[in-house]
């Protein structure tokens, strides 16, 4: 059975289709990247599953139960976390305290050795005391990330994780997700194929709302009607 | 051991403070009065401090519903209560009607809660002027009698008082309490960025919804009490002047800060008596505060104060770009 | 029709328009302050009460023509704003949030003048009406009306008009609604930002003092008015949609003839109520407002 599996699902903003009948499944321990250019309804898709916004059709099952009609932060609850496109963390907040604020409704959490263990593994031992504001963009995205694992989700979704960040800092970020994957059932966004290529084991391509495209990375990139609505125009 | 010593410590001076003050001033009732409307602002201040300090709300509705306890109070007791049963009832009932009429305004933002919690005011003030037989409207009601004790007689001057000191050292106590919780750590996320907090798994709305309460309860009771201690309540004795007042002790002290709201509560509260003889300057120098106090908070006064010298946030510049 | 109900009916009708073009007018005033600063002006009442009494003060107490003091007393606002705006309005502009530090801001404002009005005007009477501009009354069949009150109503409508005109056709209403729409693309576009903040604040509350100075022509003003015209104001702000002009119009009529409607069969206190009441519900289910851009 799917961990998460979405049929149909429809959303409209007034009279723009965001998303139309997008079908997605994703298997616990397989990681899952979505493509496709800005505007195509990713983060929509996002939204629509940690209910941030309520799809007019279709139906999204999680760890076999439906996700329809549930807040954000019982879905949250349920093992399906987030991070946002833009970095966002508590930034008047000390790192500690950030990852306190995760903890406190946390479902299944990781225990203080756990937590330092994921400290240590993202390299934050020492920049945890200093409001979280004053971290570097690199070291938000992994406070971020800290926030995300001390609740050890079942599904982590990431919006961009990589963006804003140096050629540098995205190989480091790459290395630490590949790792990552290992242990965690991650679905990644990205509107580039770069990172998607080396870290997801299947990749779904999202074009004005839709799904055109959905197989293993290798195929993807063979898929001509992929390669002449985006990766032609974007060079991948 | 010793760091629970180093927390408490400081209530314990301000118990001191609290029961000494009106023990020392006994001499002269009115600096004594003085005495115990402060002790009820510290206890308002702090209430409200829970809201706008922790959970990032700035309920301009605050006096409301300190009215709504008071004249239910006064009311019940007039037709019999005993002024204590009634006080708790009202109280009770002032908590669950302020989270009735706020709770539709908590899915509300910044400025939009802010500008629906005053329509709220509004309305309860519009309410206490129009519905006359149970009110006296705009006259108001004098000569509340004072609250009755057990073994007969009535509570009156020191002892009063004593119950006022006893009321603001238990609000701070419970603020405390709060903060160090982990309900406290939920409202910082919360006042933070609620968004963020919600995907964390913390149950915003619910989240408010209890922190409303409780800081209703604060300010129920403030008002229960207020009634019979001055002797006298009106419309205007819970307008959204006073919510106003009560917010700038807490902005002045300084927020989210369990002791600034507290000596803003002790700095200004005894103002307008001390100014008695130009008692009507009182709104000029309160007006003249409250910009003073915005001029001074870089960030905003929705922005976050631990440190007020800091820069705006690149998350708080995004989220600014994003509305 | 007998003439008792005819004369019902006409008062109503014209209270309706009076009312309505005022409330329009300072409703205009507040919005388009909001539309573009972002602030919400909780002292737009304290202003129109401030308009009122100068009006009353020159042409009362100084013996000038009630129609030079309505002039002097607009003309007035400008330094007025052009001050507020350097001391304080300014220092906003780049903060996060900062409808909610205006709307604090305004309401110590607020504070300030009513601490003020009480204990000066307050202190020598409690009803302040300007000498009429235009002496006689004209009779709409057996319903009488003042000139005067006709001549304010024409010159409100005419100022709504004007300023109607001057939004969708000049350049500078233009730009304003530019920056109504999108600040960044307009200072992209080569808008001068913090010149149309500046401006639109000097605007708005020369309409919001206009508003007060026709109001004390046509009817007595008493110190009350003020908290009544800001939440009235807010009222069809929110209703209308914060910034839109068109909206501002609209729901002022309406409220101004809800208001005389209203108070042939019931105190204002329930056209207050009626107020309040659509105002929460448009802010719990439709933010935006009816007219939102």
């Amino acid at each position: 059975m799917s961990l998460l599996e979405t049929r149909q699902v429809t959303m409209r903003f007034g009279g723009v289709v965001a998303l139309r009948n997008v079908d997605v499944h994703q298997d616990a321990n397989e990681t899952l990247g979505m493509i496709g250019p800005n505007g195509s309804g990713k983060t929509t898709f996002v939204n629509v599953i940690t209910g941030h916004l309520r799809p007019a059709a279709g139906s999204l099952v999680f760890d076999g139960n439906s996700l329809i009609g549930r807040r954000p932060f019982a879905i949250a609850g349920a093992g399906l976390t987030r991070t946002f496109q833009a970095v966002r963390v508590f930034g008047q907040l000390t790192g500690r305290e950030n990852v306190a604020a995760a903890l406190v409704d946390a479902q299944r959490p990781l225990d203080a050795d756990g937590v330092a263990e994921a400290t240590h593994w993202l390299s934050l031992d020492n920049r945890l005391d200093v409001p979280a504001g004053s971290l570097t963009l690199f070291e938000q995205r992994r406070l971020e990330l800290l926030m995300r694992l001390v609740q050890r989700p079942k599904l982590l979704m990431l919006d961009e994780p990589v963006g804003g960040l140096s050629s540098a800092e995205v190989r480091s970020m790459i290395a630490l997700l590949a790792e990552l994957k290992a242990r965690n059932t991650i679905f990644i966004i990205e509107h580039t194929m770069k990172v998607i290529r080396e870290l997801a084991d299947r990749v779904v391509v999202l074009l004005a709302g839709e799904k055109i495209a959905d197989g293993p990375p290798a195929d993807i990139l063979a898929d001509r009607r992929v390669v002449e609505n985006y990766l032609g125009s974007v060079d991948a | 051991m010793n760091s629970t010593l180093n927390r408490w410590l400081p209530h314990a001076a301000f118990a001191i403070f609290a029961f000494g003050a009106p023990l020392l001033l006994s001499g002269n009732r009115y600096f004594a009065f003085i005495a115990g409307i402060t002790l009820i602002s510290v206890l308002w201040a702090t209430g409200m401090n829970l809201l706008y300090g922790y959970t990032g709300l700035m309920p301009m509705m605050f006096a409301g519903i300190a009215g709504i306890s008071a004249y239910m109070t006064v009311g019940l007791a007039a037709i019999g209560w005993s002024f204590w049963g009634a006080m708790l009832i009202s109280s009770l009932a002032a908590s669950l009607i302020g989270v009735i009429l706020g709770l539709p305004s908590l899915r509300l933002r910044g400025f939009y809660f802010t500008l629906c919690s005053l329509v709220i005011q509004t309305v309860i003030t519009l309410g206490f002027v129009y519905f006359v037989n149970l009110t006296n409207g705009d006259t108001g009601i004098s000569q509340i009698p004072l609250p009755e004790l057990p073994g007969g007689g009535s509570l009156s001057g020191l002892a009063y008082d004593m119950v006022l000191a006893a009321l603001a050292v238990i609000g701070v106590v419970v603020l405390t309490l709060i903060v160090h919780s982990q309900f406290g750590r939920r409202l910082v996320a919360i006042r933070e960025d609620d968004g963020l907090a919600e995907t964390l798994g913390i149950d915003v709305t619910r989240q408010k919804m209890i922190a409303f309460f409780v800081a209703s309860v604060f300010a129920s009771i403030g008002g229960a009490l207020y009634a019979p201690y001055v002797g006298f309540i009106s419309p205007r004795s819970f307008d959204v002047l006073v919510s106003l007042n009560i917010w700038l002790m807490v902005a002045f002290g300084g927020r989210g800060t369990i002791w600034g709201p507290v000596f803003g509560a002790v700095l200004l509260a005894p103002v307008p008596f001390l100014l008695q003889d130009y008692y009507t300057i009182k709104d000029v120098l309160y007006g003249l505060l409250i910009i003073g106090v915005i001029v001074m908070l870089p960030a905003g006064i929705a922005g976050g104060l631990k440190a007020p010298s800091r820069k705006a946030t690149p998350a708080a510049l995004k989220a600014e770009r994003a509305q | 029709m007998s003439d008792a109900a005819i004369i019902i009916v006409m008062s109503t009708i014209t209270t309706g328009i009076m009312l309505g073009v005022i409330f329009s007018l300072v409703a205009v005033g507040v919005t388009i302050v909001y539309g573009s600063i972002w602030m919400p002006n909780a002292a737009n009442g304290q202003f129109f009460l401030l308009a009122s009494l100068l009006a009353w003060s020159a042409s009362v107490s100084w013996g000038l023509h009630p129609a030079i003091a309505a002039l002097l007393v607009i003309g007035a606002s400008v330094p007025f704003s052009y001050v507020l705006e350097i001391l304080l309005v300014r220092r906003f502009y780049d903060v996060p949030n900062r409808n909610v530090s205006y709307f604090v801001l305004t309401l110590g404002i607020t504070q300030i003048l009513a601490g003020i009005f009480s204990v000066t005007y307050g202190v020598w009477s409690d009803q302040f009406q300007l000498p009429p501009i235009v002496p006689g009354v004209t009779l709409l069949g057996p319903f009488p009306i003042a000139n005067n009150r006709l001549a304010s109503m024409g010159i409100a409508a005419i100022l709504l008009a004007a300023l109607f005109a001057l939004l969708r056709f000049h350049r500078y209403g233009r730009a304003l609604r530019a920056v109504f729409q999108n600040r960044e693309a307009a200072a992209l576009r080569g808008v001068d930002v913090r010149a149309i903040y500046r401006m639109s604040f000097i605007l708005g509350n020369g309409v919001i003092f206009a508003g007060g100075v026709l109001f004390a022509c046509a009817y007595s003003v008493d110190l009350t008015v003020a908290w009544t015209m800001a939440v009235t104001a807010f009222a069809i702000m929110i209703i209308g949609g914060p910034g839109s002009v068109l909206g501002a119009l609209v729901v002022g009529m309406v409220f101004g003839f809800t208001q005389a409607i209203v108070s042939i069969f019931a105190s204002p206190t329930i056209a207050a109520f009626s107020y309040l009441g659509a105002m929460l519900v448009i802010l719990l289910f439709r933010p935006s407002g009816l007219f939102a851009r």
